[in-house]
C-alpha cells in the first residue's frame, strides 16, 4: 500500500494540505511566542515597575532600621488576594502589600543573586495559586534586601487567549480560504485532462472525427499525438476496408465466370455446385457488409439529406420495376437531413425499397418524420405484408421467407444492424396500405 | 437483337458471349471502357451489357458518356460491388438494370429481352401480331399457338420486326442487327431470310415497302 494516491488531483491537493497546514501551525506557534512575550513582558514591566517604586520609597529611619514612604497600591496591587502582591524582605523588616492581607506567597527554587535588574521566579500564592514572580536582591545602605513583586498566572494566560482566539480562527480561515483556492486550481488545472476525455470520448461514439479546440501548451503535444494516431487509425481501417472490398470483388468476378461456364457445360444439372457458387457469393456478400459494420465510422461524421436520395432511389426501382408500373409516392420535407452516411443510408433504403418493390401490388409509400432528435423513415406497400411470426423469422440473419425469391436475405437483418450501429431502430409493422410498414429510425442531422 | 457487351475479364465475356449467341443474340465484345464506349457510339445496339469496373474508362463513365451524347439504348449493369449506392449511381448515370456478379446466365439473357421488348414500347411480356406472338421473356415465337421454329438468322429478323411490329424497318437496321460487327455481310441475305420467314408464317404478315424496308403487320394491305 503506497500513501501517495493514484489521483492527480488526490496528489496535488494532498501536498497542498500538508504544506498548508504546516506553514499556518508554524505561522500560528511563532504568533503565540510573540503575543506570550508581548503579554509576559506587559506584566513583568508592571511588576518591575513595583518593585522600582517600592525601592525608591525605602528609607533608613533615624534608628537605623528601614521603612517605607507610603507607596502607591493603585490596582491591581490593591485587591485581596487576587495574586498581584509584593513584599520587601530585609534583616529586620518584612514588609508586604495589603493585598496579601495577613498571608505570604512564597517562590519556587533558591532566591535570586544579586542582579542590577529584576529576574523571574515562579512562586505560589497563600492559596497556592500559581504566579509569576520579579525579583530582585540589592544592597541599601548595606542592608541586603530583597524586594518581590508577584502577579497571578491567569494574567499572562488571559490576555494571551483573548489575543489568541481571534488570531487562531483567522488561520482557519485562512487555511480554509488556502484550500478552496487549492481546490479551485487544481480542478480548473485539471480540466483541460477531463475535457480531452470527453473529446476522445466523442470521438469513440463518432460524434467527433478528432480532438479539436485551443489546448493548454501543456496538454496540445498530447493531444497532437492522439490526432495523428486517430488520423492513422482511421487511415489503416480505410485500407482495411478497402482490402476486403477488393478482396470480395476480385473473387466476384472469377465467380461470375465459373458460375456461366458450369452452366454452360451443364454441370448444374449435378444440382450439387450451383448451391457452392451461391453459397460463396452469399458469404462474401455477407461478410463483405460486416466487414463495412464493423468498420463503420459513427453518426455525426455526415450528414445526408433524405429527400434527394430517396428520389435517387426512386429513379432505380422505377426502372428495376418498370413491369410491374409501381406507384411510388414520396412524403419527406425537403430540409430533413440524417446523421447517417450517405452509403449507409443507401444500404437501408434500398434494402428496404427493393422488398416495398418486390412484395407491393400497386402503391410504395416513402415518409419520413422528426421525432425528437431522431427521424423516422416508413416504408410502406400495399402487398400482402407480413404475419406476426414471419416479421422475426426475417429479422434473423440468413433467413429466408422465400428461398425463390431472392434478396430477402440478410439484408433485413443488416438493415437493423445499421440502423442499431446508428443509435436507431428498425421495426416491422402492418401497413395502413395493407401491406408492410418498414420504420427505421436514424439520428437526425442538424 | 444486338447487344454490346462490355466486359473486361475474358473468360468472363466469352462466356456470356457464347451464352448470348446461344440465345440468338447478337454480339460485339469491347474488353475495356474505351472501345466499349466507342463502340455504342458508332454502332446500333438493341441494348448493352456494361460492367463498372472497367479499365481506362470505368462503366458509370462510358454510361455518361452515352446519355449524354443522346444515346438511349437499354443498359444492363454488371457489377461486383452490391452496394445499393453504387447501384443508385449506376441508375442516375443512365443504367436501366443491373446484376451483381455472380449471376445466373438465364438470368441476364432475361433481362436483356426485357430491356429490348421495353426499350420498344411494349409494356407486357407478350407481343402478338396477327398470328404471330413472341414471348419476349421465352423469346419464343409461336404461330397461332404453335411454338415457331426458327433459325438463328430468321429469329433475329422476326424478333427485330415484332419488337417494332406495324412500323418500317430499314433494311439496314435489319442487318445491322443479324450479323455480328466483323462478319461478311451480303447485303442480299436479309432479302433471303425475309422470304424463308414468309414460307414460314406465311406471305401476307412481312410486307415490302419499296426503297424502305419491311413491315410486320396483323392486316396486310
Amino acid at each position: 500500500m503506497t500513501l501517495i494516491p493514484r489521483s492527480l488531483s488526490g496528489r496535488l491537493l494532498s501536498v497542498a494540505l500538508a504544506l498548508i497546514l504546516v506553514a499556518l501551525l508554524a505561522a500560528g506557534v511563532a504568533m503565540y511566542f510573540a503575543l506570550h512575550r508581548f503579554v509576559q513582558g506587559q506584566v513583568d514591566g508592571r511588576l518591575d515597575g513595583q518593585i522600582l517604586s517600592i525601592r525608591d520609597a525605602l528609607r533608613v529611619t533615624p534608628d537605623g532600621s528601614l521603612s517605607l514612604d507610603p507607596v502607591a497600591n493603585g490596582p491591581p496591587f490593591d485587591r485581596q488576594h487576587a495574586g498581584w502582591y509584593w513584599k520587601v524582605m530585609a534583616p529586620g523588616v518584612d514588609l508586604r502589600s495589603p493585598s496579601l492581607g495577613s498571608d505570604d506567597f512564597s517562590l519556587v527554587g533558591p532566591l535570586p543573586e544579586y542582579r542590577p535588574k529584576p529576574v523571574t521566579a515562579d512562586g505560589t500564592g497563600p492559596g497556592d495559586e500559581p504566579l509569576r514572580v520579579r525579583a530582585q536582591r540589592f544592597r541599601f545602605e548595606d542592608r541586603s534586601v530583597f524586594i518581590s513583586s508577584s502577579a497571578p498566572r491567569h494574567a499572562l494566560e488571559g490576555p494571551l487567549r483573548e489575543a489568541m482566539t481571534p488570531v487562531a480562527l483567522t488561520l482557519v480561515v485562512l487555511a480554509l480560504a488556502l484550500m478552496g483556492g487549492v481546490l479551485l486550481q487544481v480542478r480548473l488545472g485539471l480540466r483541460p485532462l477531463s475535457q480531452l476525455t470527453e473529446d476522445l470520448q466523442r470521438v469513440r461514439t463518432g460524434r467527433a472525427e478528432r480532438i479539436s479546440g485551443a489546448q493548454p501548451s501543456e496538454v496540445a503535444p498530447l493531444v497532437a499525438e492522439l490526432n495523428t494516431l486517430l488520423d492513422q487509425n482511421a487511415l489503416n481501417l480505410e485500407r482495411a476496408r478497402r482490402h476486403v472490398a477488393n478482396l470480395a470483388h476480385g473473387l466476384k468476378t472469377p465467380l461470375a465466370t465459373l458460375a456461366v461456364i458450369m452452366d454452360e457445360r451443364g454441370w448444374y444439372a449435378d444440382g450439387r455446385l450451383r448451391p457452392l457458387v451461391m453459397t460463396m457469393d452469399r458469404r462474401i456478400r455477407h461478410h463483405l457488409s460486416r466487414a463495412r459494420l464493423a468498420a463503420l465510422g459513427g453518426p455525426e461524421r455526415a450528414r445526408t439529406l433524405l429527400a434527394p436520395r430517396v428520389a435517387d432511389h426512386i429513379g432505380a426501382f422505377g426502372k428495376l420495376f418498370a413491369d410491374k408500373g409501381l406507384i411510388y409516392e414520396i412524403d419527406i420535407a425537403t430540409d430533413i437531413a440524417i446523421a447517417c452516411e450517405a452509403q449507409d443510408l443507401d444500404e437501408l433504403l434500398g434494402n428496404l425499397l427493393d422488398n416495398a418493390s418486390k412484395w407491393a401490388r400497386r402503391r410504395v409509400v416513402v415518409g419520413a418524420d422528426r421525432v425528437g432528435p431522431m427521424v423516422e423513415i416508413t416504408i410502406e406497400d400495399d402487398g400482402p405484408g407480413l404475419s406476426d411470426q414471419q416479421a422475426v423469422d426475417v429479422m434473423r440473419a440468413g433467413h429466408r421467407l422465400d428461398e425463390s425469391a431472392p434478396g430477402y436475405g440478410f439484408g433485413l437483418p443488416i438493415t437493423r444492424e445499421l440502423a442499431e450501429l446508428y443509435g436507431g431502430a428498425f421495426a416491422l409493422g402492418r401497413s395502413e396500405l395493407g401491406g408492410l410498414r418498414a420504420g427505421v429510425t436514424l439520428p437526425a442531422a442538424g | 437483337m444486338k447487344i454490346l457487351l462490355v466486359e473486361d475479364d475474358h473468360l468472363l465475356a466469352d462466356a456470356i458471349g457464347r451464352a448470348l449467341r446461344a440465345e440468338n443474340f447478337v454480339v460485339d465484345v469491347a474488353s475495356n471502357g474505351e472501345d466499349g464506349q466507342h463502340l455504342g457510339d458508332t454502332e446500333t445496339y438493341d441494348a448493352a451489357v456494361l460492367d463498372l469496373g472497367l479499365p481506362k474508362v470505368n462503366g458509370v463513365a462510358v454510361l455518361r458518356a452515352w446519355r449524354s451524347a443522346g444515346r438511349k439504348l437499354p443498359v444492363l449493369i454488371l457489377t461486383a460491388r452490391d452496394g445499393w449506392s453504387e447501384k443508385v449511381e449506376g441508375f442516375k448515370a443512365g443504367a436501366d438494370d443491373y446484376l451483381v456478379k455472380p449471376f445466373r446466365m438465364e438470368e441476364v439473357v432475361m433481362r436483356l429481352r426485357a430491356l429490348v421488348r421495353r426499350a420498344a414500347g411494349h409494356a407486357a411480356p407478350l407481343i402478338v401480331c396477327g398470328p404471330i406472338a413472341y414471348d419476349a421473356q421465352l423469346g419464343a415465337f409461336s404461330l397461332e399457338g404453335l411454338p415457331l421454329r426458327l433459325t438463328a438468322l430468321e429469329w433475329r429478323v422476326l424478333s427485330c420486326l415484332m419488337l417494332r411490329k406495324e412500323h418500317v424497318v430499314a433494311r439496314r437496321d435489319i442487318l445491322e442487327r443479324v450479323y455480328d460487327g466483323d462478319a461478311e455481310v451480303d447485303s442480299n441475305s436479309v432479302e433471303v431470310i425475309v422470304a424463308r420467314l414468309r414460307r414460314k408464317i406465311g406471305h401476307g404478315l412481312i410486307e415490302t415497302v419499296r426503297g424502305l424496308g419491311y413491315r410486320l403487320t396483323a392486316e396486310p394491305s
